[in-house]
Parts: C-alpha cells; structure tokens; sequence
C-alpha cells in the first residue's frame, strides 16, 4: 500500500553563508565552503533539496594542548608542536576546514601575545588551502587583545572570527566588518538568547550573512538531549520565518566528546569498554552524527578517523531516498 | 529671508528672528530658558509651549495629544516660527500634568459617604450602669454586659483574665459610668478590648493601624477611628532584608534554629520603631491603638505570626493558614494596646496573599465591568486578570530592585531619591528630578526605570543591557563593579559619592521586568485572553508616587499599549488594609475576593521559563511587541 508523506511547506530558509575567500575574492584560499540554505528540517529531502551538505572541520590548538586525550596525541603525533604542519595534517586527513584554536600561552608556556597570535595564523594559513575558524581562549579581554591584529593582518580572507558572546562581542564585531570576516556567536543552549545575540550583533550593522552560530551542545550520555531540542527549536523557529533564528550553526562534538570519561580515561576503567581509542571515536563520531542530525552545518572534530567515519554518515544522509 | 516677531507672555519686548527659528532659540534670545531634558530632541515633551497666535510649523507633536495641538500647544524644540506670533510658556509643573505618560498615584480618600459610626467594627460606647444593691445582685461582668446590650445591642462579649481582674476597681472608681471599647468584629463574637472612666474616655484618642508587609518595604498608616481619616503614614525597609532579600531566602533562614523567630523579631521591631515614632509625633500611647489590619505576601504574614512558613517554598506549594482569624494584639506583639485585636488580611494561595486581594479591592477591579489587568509591582510581582465575573492570578519572583535594594546606589522613593531621568542623546548628559528637590542620595524604583529606558534609547546600553564603553563620555567608565554610568556627580550629590548605575544593576532590574512580563504572558496564554484586550492596566506597588509609564513600556516591563490606559494606584496594599481598617463592608469583600481568585502557580507550568528568557532583553527579543518602542529607536 503506497503511504503518503505529508510534506510541510515552510515559509523561512537558513542564511547561506561562504566561508574563506579566493584570490578573486580578496583572500588566498584554494577552497571556500558554503553552509546553509536549507529549507526543510535536515534531509527531508521529499520536502526541498539541502543545497549544502553539512562540513567537517578540525580542531587544531596554537600551541600543543595540555589537556587532551592522549588518545588523540597519538593520532596526531608530533605535528602537535607545529601549527603549520598540524594544519596540513588535518587538510590531509579530510577536513573542509580548519579550527585554530588559541589558549591563554603560547608554546613556551608564555601569555599569547598579538604577535604571536598573527604569526600563527599566517602560518597555518600558508600551509593550508582550506577556509579558517580562529578562536580565542575565551576571556574577553585576551580575545579582542589577539583578535583585532588577527583580523586586520588578514584582511579579505573570510575567517570566522569568535568567540562572540552577550558580555564581548563588540569588538570582534567591530574588527570582522572593518576587514570583511565572519563571526561565531556563542550561547549557553538556550533559543533566546542566541536570538539575542543575533541581534546585538546585527545591531551593530554586521550582515546575518556573516555569521555562524553555536548554540553549544553536550557529548553523548552528557546532555546532548538538551543541545539536540535547542538546535531543533532554532531550525523549526528558522523555516518558519524568525529571521534572527536563520543563521547555520556550528558544534563543537569533538571537544565534548574528548572530555567525557570515556574518552578521556584509558585506565582503571571496565574492561567490557573495550578499546580505549576505538571507543573515543565511537563517541565522537555518534556526537557528530546525532547533532548533524539535529541541524548542525558544521561539525569540529578532534581525531582523524572521526572525519571519514562522519563523512561516510553524512554522505548516506544526502542521498537517503523516501519510497 | 523674512524676519518676524514673537512676543512671550512673560517678556516686555519682542523678540525679532528669521523665518524658521525654532521656539527654543526663539526664547533663549530673549533670556527665557525653557528646559530641554532630552537634549532637544522631541521625546520629552517638557518644553512645550502654547501658541497664543500666529503661525508656527510644528515638525513633530510627539507626547502632546490632538487636544492639546488644538489648544495651541507645541513642542518649543520642535516647533519653527513662520510668522508673528505670540508664546505662553507655561510653569513646568503644569507640563508635568498634562503629559499622559506621566502617573501620580492619587492620595487615600475616605469612602464616599463614609459614616464612621456605622461601618467600623471598633465601638466605644458610653454607658451609666446601676450600682449593685442588696435587691441586685448581679455579678460585675453580668452587669457590663447587660448594659451593653441595652445601650448598643451587643449579644455575647469576648474578654480576658487581665480584663476581668481590674473591671471592678475600674467600675466602682468610676461610679458606675464608663466607656467601653469593643470590636465587633466581622467574623466571631465581639471582642471586649477596654472599659475606662468616662472623664478619662473624651479626651482618649481611638487609633488604628492599617501595615503592609512588603518582603523589602514596610508601610504603616496611623489613623484616627473616630473620623476613619489617615493621620500619618510611615515606610521603611523591612528589617528581615539582612536575612535574605527574596521570599524563598527568608523561607530557608526561618527553617533553619530559630530563624523564625529572628525573623518575627525583625519585621516586630520595623514595626514597632514606626509606631513608635508616629506616636511620639501625635503625641499617641499604645493604649490608644486599638485595632490593625495586616496586609502583606503570604509569606511575610507567616513569618509576623511565627507561623513555619516552610511548606511555601516546597511542593505542592501550599500554606499553613490564608483565611487567618482576628487574634489579641497582645499575641501577636505589635506596639498596641494588648487588648486590642489584630485582623490578618486573608490570602489566597502561597504567593499571592493578602497584599493581592487587598490590593484587588482598593483597585476596583472588581467592579469592573471590562477586562482589566492589574500588577502588583513588588519584591514579588502579582498578577490578576479579569472583571467583576472573573478573575485569575500568578506571581513572579522579581527581586527587590524595583524598591530601590539590591542596588548599588538604590533608595526607596523618599526625599532625595532620583525618580526621573532624562539623557540627552547626543552628549549622554542626564537630567533628573530628585523628590523633595534636593540633591539627590539615590535612585529609587521609578528612577531605575526611567534612567535604563533613557540609556537604551540613547545607546549607552545595548538590547543585552550591557553598557557601550567605546562612547565618548567620561560618565561611562569602569567602576569596581564592571562598566558604570554616572547620573550624578559626587560635587552635586548630597552623600559626597558619584551616583552611578552598573552593569550588575541592571541586569538586576532586566531580571526583575522580564519576570513581570513573563508572568503576564504566561497569565494570559493560559486563559487564552490576549492581553491587549485590557482595558485598563492598574499599576500597584512600592515605586513611591510616580511612575513614567512609557519608560515602563521601554524597558518591556509594561506592556506596549496606548499610555492612558495605565493607571499609577501606588501601594494598594496599604489602601486595601486601611480600607478594611475603617469599613466593615470593605473587609467582607476581601474575604469574596480571596475566595474568588483561580491561582496559577507559574513553578508547574514549564512556559514560563520561556517567555521570562526572552523577556530578558531591552524591550524583548521579540520587537514586534513592542512597536512603539521599536519606533523610538529609529
């Protein structure tokens, strides 16, 4: 018997939004990405086409973390110590592009400072093609101390400057219109207020088309209920027309799933875990896929398996056909 | 370009200008100054003027009505001249009046045709009782009695073992001829509260009180019984506030030893001190305060009683008592007369209590015919919607910002406080009116209101309420609290200290609106009456005697309806107790209304946390609610 599937019509679609830039572009990238532009809850492919696969990007620290997996050391080895290197690694290993990563110190253990943050950038971008997320440590002050001169050496690239949050995101704002990037807004899973702050931002006279929004999220076992239900409401808001709701969003699955315990811990655990490494991946690759399935445009990843893993779910996704 | 002259009402000369001057430069030509609180830029409305004659081109009319444009009046700073003409510039106050945005809450009345003898419950009857004889030998007791129902009908006569033990010495020291006092009553017999002399009883004033018990403010009304009218009125903060500023606070302390007892201590002692000095100043005894209304949350009625309010705070969120009975002042331990009697107000639920439905009758609400909503605006905020057929109502915990505590440089709206703000838009310098015109020692609620309604407006602050510090003022600056705004420089503040409000303030008062406005919301989503459709919005609570109702809807504590359709009531808690204290009828009705409220309790309904985050923003993340104000800012 055929079933029909009721097929909803919504009024609203996401922001199509280009990160990095070409040569012809202002910028010297070899590849750009473009999320965005859905029309229908994620694959409902029957309803409107997803003219955007979601992207895979990985996470890259300027200097070598302190606090990751060792699981994830070794999959990296030494290029850990090499921003430049690292990034090359992770363009090899699949990535559409690349989140850098900045902490309170450098790689000898001293506060990052504007020079050491605009040296890295630039090297990171010359070893690799791939479009660019840079993030500061997330103290206000540090942000905008290494943002700015980010932002004003690179002009034209197209980076996703972040983070923006309610308390600081004036600056950032400031120094991605005047230089022509994009910014990342981050909110504490909530659907107003990431409707807040895109709107404090757009107050400020920056397109909605150059932002990306990170409505943060939970690892698996750890609240990602509550993420999946925020990215939801905040696409279900988008097709229906709220124009502050209508931006891509952007997760972070690798960083939480790297530090729930499961992840993290290799010893002194049951045994009827399993493998320590393949069951980090397990994590972080079922994050993914569970928040690419809740909305999310971009996903950050941690470990190299996790991206071809994420990419085959994605890929099956895409061409998932209704009866 | 053509010249032409413009004669002020209060200037000798004309005065002769170009085509096209405005009104202001107009007067300040002629050494008339006329105020420009908002920088001259048409949102004020404080410097109008009325057009005698001649032609004038009003650019903008916003804040005057139709009536008024047709009376001549124009805004000076907005208003260009096109001919001769000649200007009144009336008295700022006069402005003041006019500007519908702009409510005084009304003083006390008595009721109309209010006859003291009649309605009270407090009567002192004088009566001449037949000595005993060998031939009577009726008892004391027996024989107040009897004397007392033939001379004012009184049946059965509630007493006490210290009433009982002096009556004789009093009787036969009087020679049989006394005043008795006694307290009808609206539920339960008659109440015996004094027998004296007669002589002694002419002079004896016969007082009242009628308290309300607010989680941060205190009010008392002393008044006179034998007219009904209010002789002083007293406010102070609520001494408990040192124990926690919040209701659910105070709750944890009185379970925790003996807490509750600390606590009845204190709010005893606010009390008292206020009695106290209201006595001393009216040269009134204890002895004379025979009767007092209590109005006040649940909670705090709880706590005056030393009843364990606990189970308030803990599911399913139920008092111990709301229809509370008439209780020996003696008991209770207000300053009075021990004999005197104490009548709690009754509540209805755990967080709408007494404050609510007396609140609701000295509102009127319940002769309303129409849909009105009415908001006690508070460290709590309560909510009723409905008529005289319906009504409902919820509460929401909002902090004690809009009484001036919790923050930096708040005040409760007395002498001194900043009540009004304006800032010019274009230097960010404020202008403010202090009551009492003094210099000013703080902001008080209807301040706070207005002064972050005129740093949204002007962009010192953001949606978020977070201050803009990139602006070229030396008044935004970094203070120990984060960013800051000064309003009043120390040189001419009366504490010698800047003025300043910061971010943590605000957030406290954003908190505070968003909660309010959630619970409308929520209120009205679940009896499916949109909120536009009231039409009167009664505004209650502790903001002193003013509030700027644009400024309110600015902020998105009030909803965005057209400005005459507010109402400012002040303390209507107060009102209602007084009411009762005075009126039989009035303290019936009360009780009715306690009993006729439906209460939504908002902790079981999981829309509100929604709609209070998206209140959580300058006026609400959804603009479209706030048209008037999404106007404004253009």
């Amino acid at each position: 018997m055929p079933i029909e599937i009721p097929v909803d019509k919504w009024p609203g679609t996401v922001n199509t939004v280009t990160l990095g830039a070409t040569a012809a572009d202002g910028g010297t990238r070899s590849k750009v990405v473009t999320i965005g532009g859905e029309r229908s809850l994620p694959f409902m492919h029957f309803e409107n086409e997803t003219p955007h696969p979601p992207v895979i990007a990985l996470e890259m620290t300027a200097a070598r973390p302190g606090d990751w997996s060792q699981v994830l050391l070794d999959a990296w080895g030494d290029v850990v110590d090499d921003p430049a290197r690292w990034a090359g690694a992770c363009e090899e290993a699949g990535a559409d592009l690349i989140l850098l990563m900045f902490g309170l110190n450098d790689a000898d253990g001293n506060p990052v400072t504007p020079d050491f943050a605009v040296g890295t950038v630039k090297a990171v971008l010359q070893a690799t093609g791939l479009p660019l997320v840079v993030l500061g440590p997330g103290q206000a002050e540090v942000d905008n101390e290494i943002l700015v001169p980010v932002a004003d050496a690179t002009k034209g690239e197209r980076l996703v400057l972040g983070l923006c949050e309610d308390a600081n995101y004036r600056t950032i704002v400031a120094s991605a219109m005047a230089n022509g990037h994009l910014v990342l807004g981050r909110t504490p899973m909530d659907v107003n207020l990431a409707k807040q702050l895109n709107i404090l931002m757009t107050d400020m006279g920056l397109p909605l088309d150059r932002i990306v929004m990170d409505p943060t999220t939970g690892a698996l076992g750890y609240g990602i209920e509550y993420g999946y239900s925020v990215m939801e409401r905040l696409r279900l808001a988008a097709l229906q027309g709220d124009a502050m709701t209508q931006l891509p969003m952007l997760v972070n699955p690798g960083y939480e799933a790297w530090r729930t315990k499961e992840s993290k811990v290799g010893e002194g655990v049951p045994d009827t875990w399993g493998d320590w490494a393949a069951r980090g991946t397990h994590w972080e690759t079922l994050t993914a896929v569970s928040l690419i399935e809740a909305g999310a445009d971009v996903v950050v990843l941690r470990h190299p398996d996790s991206v071809t893993r994420v990419r085959e779910a994605i890929d099956e996704l895409m061409t998932l056909e209704t009866a | 370009m053509a010249e032409y002259e413009v004669r002020f009402a209060s200037h000798p000369e004309p005065i002769g200008v170009p085509a096209g001057t405005l009104l202001v430069d107009v007067a300040r030509e002629g050494g008339i100054e006329i105020q420009q609180p908002c920088g001259g830029q048409g949102r004020c409305g404080r410097c109008a003027v009325r057009v005698e004659s001649g032609a004038v081109r009003r650019r903008s009319v916003l804040r005057l009505s139709k009536s008024d444009v047709a009376e001549g009046y124009a805004l000076a700073c907005q208003t260009v001249v096109e001919g001769d003409a000649t200007i009144e510039v009336p008295p700022p106050e006069a402005i003041e009046r006019r500007l519908v945005t702009d409510h005084i809450a009304p003083e006390a009345a008595l009721p109309e045709g209010y006859d003291p003898s009649r309605a009270q419950t407090i009567r002192r009857v004088e009566i001449r009782l037949a000595p005993p004889t060998m031939d009577d030998q009726t008892d004391d007791w027996g024989r107040l009695c009897t004397a007392l129902r033939q001379a004012a009908g009184i049946e059965t006569l509630d007493t006490t073992l210290e009433q009982i033990r002096s009556l004789g010495a009093i009787l036969r020291e009087s020679d049989w001829h006394v005043a008795v006092t006694v307290d009808l009553g609206t539920n339960g017999a008659p109440r015996l509260i004094g027998v004296q002399p007669v002589s002694e009883a002419a002079t004896a004033p016969l007082c009242g009180l009628a308290i309300d018990i607010g989680t941060t403010t205190v009010t008392v009304w002393m008044v006179d019984l034998l007219t009904g009218r209010v002789m002083r009125q007293a406010s102070q903060y609520n001494q408990q506030i040192a124990r926690g500023e919040d209701i659910i606070s105070r709750i944890i302390f009185a379970s925790k030893g003996d807490g509750g007892t600390v606590l009845r201590d204190l709010v005893l002692e606010t009390i008292n001190e206020m009695i106290r000095a209201m006595g001393e100043r009216l040269d009134i005894g204890r002895d004379h305060i025979v009767k007092a209304t209590i109005s006040g949350n649940s909670t705090m009625m709880h706590l005056l009683l030393g009843i364990a309010p606990e189970s308030i705070r803990l599911e399913p969120f139920i008092t111990p008592i709301n229809h509370l009975p008439r209780l020996p002042a003696g008991e209770v331990g207000i300053d009075m007369n021990p004999a005197g009697v104490v009548d709690p107000l009754p509540g209805v639920a755990s967080y709408v209590g007494a404050d609510i439905t007396a609140g609701v009758f000295a509102s009127g609400l319940r002769d309303s015919a129409e849909t009105v909503l009415f908001i006690d605006v508070g460290t709590n905020g309560e909510i009723v919607f409905g008529s005289s057929d319906w009504m409902v109502t919820c509460a929401c915990s909002a902090g004690p910002a809009f009484e001036g505590a919790g923050v930096v440089h708040g005040m409760r709206a007395n002498r001194g406080a900043i009540e009004e703000v304006w800032i010019d838009g274009g230097t960010y310098e404020p202008t403010y009116r202090v009551i009492g015109n003094v210099a000013p020692r703080g902001i008080c609620g209807s301040g706070l209101i207005a002064l972050v309604a005129e740093m949204f407006l002007t962009g010192i602050v953001d949606k978020g309420g977070h201050i803009n510090q990139t602006l070229a003022t030396p008044r935004v600056r970094r203070g120990l609290h984060g960013a800051e705004y000064v309003i009043a420089w120390a040189a001419e503040s009366d504490t010698g200290e800047d003025i300043v409000i910061t971010r943590v303030d605000i957030d406290n008062l954003l908190r505070a609106k968003a909660a309010i406005y959630a619970g409308f919301n929520v209120l009205a989503d679940r009896v499916g009456v949109p909120l536009e459709t009231a039409e009167h919005v009664l505004i209650g609570g502790s903001f002193g005697k003013y509030i700027n109702v644009e400024k309110a809807v600015d902020i998105g504590l009030l909803p965005d309806m057209s400005w005459d359709r507010f109402e400012f009531l002040g303390n209507t808690s107060v009102k209602g107790a007084y009411l009762a204290l005075i009126d039989q009828a009035a303290r019936n009705e009360i009780a009715a209304i306690a009993s006729a409220m439906t209460y939504i309790e908002l902790s079981a309904d999981n829309s509100f946390y929604e709609a209070f985050t998206s209140a959580l923003f300058l006026p609400h993340t959804d603009l479209s609610r706030f048209p008037s104000v999404a106007a404004a800012m253009t």
